[in-house]
């Protein structure tokens, strides 16, 4: 195990540059996740910690070691790929022991560190099947012992869940954050499902067109978003974002005066960024009109227009409310989030 | 899938698949039935599907008359060679083509593929004189250097670089993650993966070297040296007649290996072609 350290890291393809100098610092055994849109750089730079790509500038280190030049097997970390990656044309058994044969060790420790990682993950009676014989689960199991069974320095997962219904992925996610709190591997995750950010990582790494917005534990990303990106990328459903003017009396943004907590220093043109779990249904809250209702059963999705502004609320409430008819409802003014309207950052 | 169709159409349908398939089994069916008739049988008509009488002497007269268990084993050892050489070259070719970036690669590619465009009756001249500069004629050098490096070769790069394209990335990366470097990732791991593609391009290669004529009849001179193709048109009596039956009993024996590889890798082969995208 050990710390992993980017420091300035950049890539550009010719002159398009993709990503334009990352610092992060990831501690010995820690689960980092990193969360972005598509395009956003991530599995470039995951890629890049892996040495499957070449970094243009800055350096990476693993456990203080500078690897920028050494080649993926050389720099003691392991992966897991989108597709698994899995050999086809070798047993399970064999495609786990594999790095181990290429490297040296007897037939002895394979077998013995074979059977080690298969009965973390349940696979011991899988050993003798090939990849086209597993189904999907089964195939990112092997694709993780396969990872696990040479003890690394480093976990690499490249949305590994991303093939798998919703239901299974569920299942593995329990299953990868097991097996790093079981094997204590420093790891650093990649996915574009900021649920599975959420629910995973020790800290989370936001990246947009190449940068990183925030890095930080889920709840705090969460609670504190940095920008505006942020505040709209975590949280399913997306924060409801309107756009107006900080006065005395409130926010005031078309045709509707949103409340803010007493004592507000800021004043100006601002965003104001409400979560849909936390407006709430009150008799002297704002009229909204209802547009759509969705019941899940534990709660309720219902999107309005609040003055002129599209907004989405979700409700532990059951409501009967019908598309055209109007409910009231107001912010919880504990989780309000403001944000500068020139600079998108947060306004404390 | 399953079409239903009525009793009728079926009949209808495998009639006509019937009347198709004369054209194509009917040379091989009087090839094979000849070669056991009284030459005087052979041209009897209307034709005669079944030998009135069966005559295998042809088959010992076709050892006889020329050293054919020599030439034989000739076009297969050539053969073989060649279905080697021919798959080792075009593996690493066509691999190099897919995955390792050079230079104006794709421009290089272009360039061997030309190679098929070019006949072999056009540099058969240039490469006969070469040959002879290194004093190869009369030997079987020219029938297996020219297919490993020529047109068949080029035909199977194409057909390996298709196949080495379509392999997923992610399997090369996680072999240099394993701990392979490039060499090993190609012998290990694309390699055996591209059993297919090899399949087709063992088959049509085999086929080709099997089957030249033209090169072994401008390289060769001695009846020893001789590969069947060749031998076959040596059935003559003295006065340059061909020697029907004894003929076509060399020939039909020259064909059982060309059966036997279809028979056996039918199958390879078409799922080779499918990879690459040949298939219609």
């Amino acid at each position: 195990m050990a710390n992993l350290s980017l420091k300035s890291v950049r890539k550009a393809y010719g002159e398009a540059s993709v990503l334009h100098g990352v610092d992060i610092d990831i501690a010995d055994g820690e689960f980092v996740v990193l969360v972005g849109p598509s395009g956003c750089g991530k599995s470039t730079l995951l890629r890049m910690i892996a040495g499957l790509e070449t970094i243009t500038g800055g350096a990476i280190e693993i456990g203080g070691r500078v690897v920028n030049d050494l080649e993926p097997k050389d720099r003691d970390i392991a992966m897991v790929f989108q597709n698994y990656a899995l050999y086809p044309h070798m047993s399970v058994a064999t495609n786990m022991g594999f790095s181990l044969e290429h490297r040296g060790a007897s037939k002895a420790e394979i077998a013995e560190r074979v059977k080690w990682a298969a009965d973390i993950l349940g696979l011991a009676y899988l050993l003798d099947r090939y990849p086209r014989q597993l189904s999907g689960g089964q195939r990112q199991r092997v694709a993780m012992g396969r990872a696990i069974v040479r003890n690394p320095q480093v976990f690499l997962f490249d949305e590994p869940l991303s093939n798998l219904d919703a239901k299974l992925r569920v299942v593995m996610r329990g299953e990868i954050k097991g097996l790093h709190q079981r094997l204590g591997v420093t790891t650093v995750y990649v996915t574009h499902d900021q649920v599975e950010a959420m629910t995973m990582a020790d800290r989370i790494v936001v990246m947009n067109a190449g940068k990183v917005e925030q890095v930080g534990a889920p709840l705090e990303l969460y609670d504190r978003p940095a920008n505006l990106f942020v505040a709209g990328f975590i949280g399913s459903p997306a924060m409801n974002m309107i756009s107006g003017e900080i006065t005395q009396g409130g926010f005031a943004a078309g045709g509707v005066t949103l409340p803010l907590p007493a004592g507000l220093g800021a004043s100006g043109r601002a965003t104001y960024g409400i979560r849909p779990e936390h407006l709430i249904l009150a008799d002297d809250g704002l009229a909204a009109t209802v547009n759509l209702i969705e019941p899940t059963g534990s709660e309720t999705q219902v999107a309005m227009t609040l003055g002129e502004h599209s907004i989405t609320g979700v409700f532990r409430e059951r409501i009967s409310a019908q598309p055209g008819e109007t409910i009231r409802v107001r912010p919880d003014l504990d989780a309000i989030h403001l944000f500068d309207a020139e600079t998108d950052n947060r306004v404390e | 899938m399953k079409t239903d169709l009525s009793p009728r159409i079926k009949v209808a349908l495998y009639g006509l698949m019937c009347v198709l398939l004369i054209p194509f089994v009917f040379p091989t069916w009087w090839m094979i039935t000849s070669s056991v008739k009284p030459i005087s049988d052979i041209f009897a008509f209307p034709p005669d599907l079944w030998p009135r009488r069966f005559d295998f002497s042809t088959y010992a007269q076709v050892f006889e008359l020329q050293p054919f268990a020599r030439q034989y084993w000739n076009s297969a050892y050539i053969a073989a060679i060649v279905t080697a050489g021919t798959m080792i070259v075009s593996s690493m070719a066509g691999y190099a083509f897919a995955r390792i970036k050079f230079p104006f690669s794709n421009a290089i590619f272009m360039v061997v593929l030309l190679g098929l465009l070019i006949p072999s009756e056009v540099t058969i001249v240039p490469l006969f004189q070469m040959f002879l500069g290194w004093g190869m004629i009369n030997t079987h050098w020219p029938l297996i250097l020219v297919p490993i490096f020529g047109a068949p070769s080029v035909f199977a790069t194409f057909v390996m670089r298709q196949f080495f394209i379509a392999l997923p990335t992610e399997l090369e990366e996680a072999a240099r993650v394993d701990g392979l470097g490039r060499f090993k990732i190609f012998w290990i791991i694309a390699l055996p993966l591209a059993k297919p593609a090899l399949g087709a391009v063992a088959i049509f290669t085999f086929l080709h070297s099997w089957n030249l004529y033209l090169e072994p009849i401008v390289f060769l001179s001695s009846t020893q040296m001789f590969t069947l193709p060749q031998a076959l048109t040596q059935f003559t009596d003295a006065y340059g007649g061909a020697m029907w039956n004894i003929q076509l009993a060399a020939a039909t024996m020259t064909a059982i290996p060309v059966l036997l590889v279809f028979i056996v890798a039918q199958k390879q082969f078409v799922e080779g072609l499918a990879h690459t995208g040949l298939k219609g």
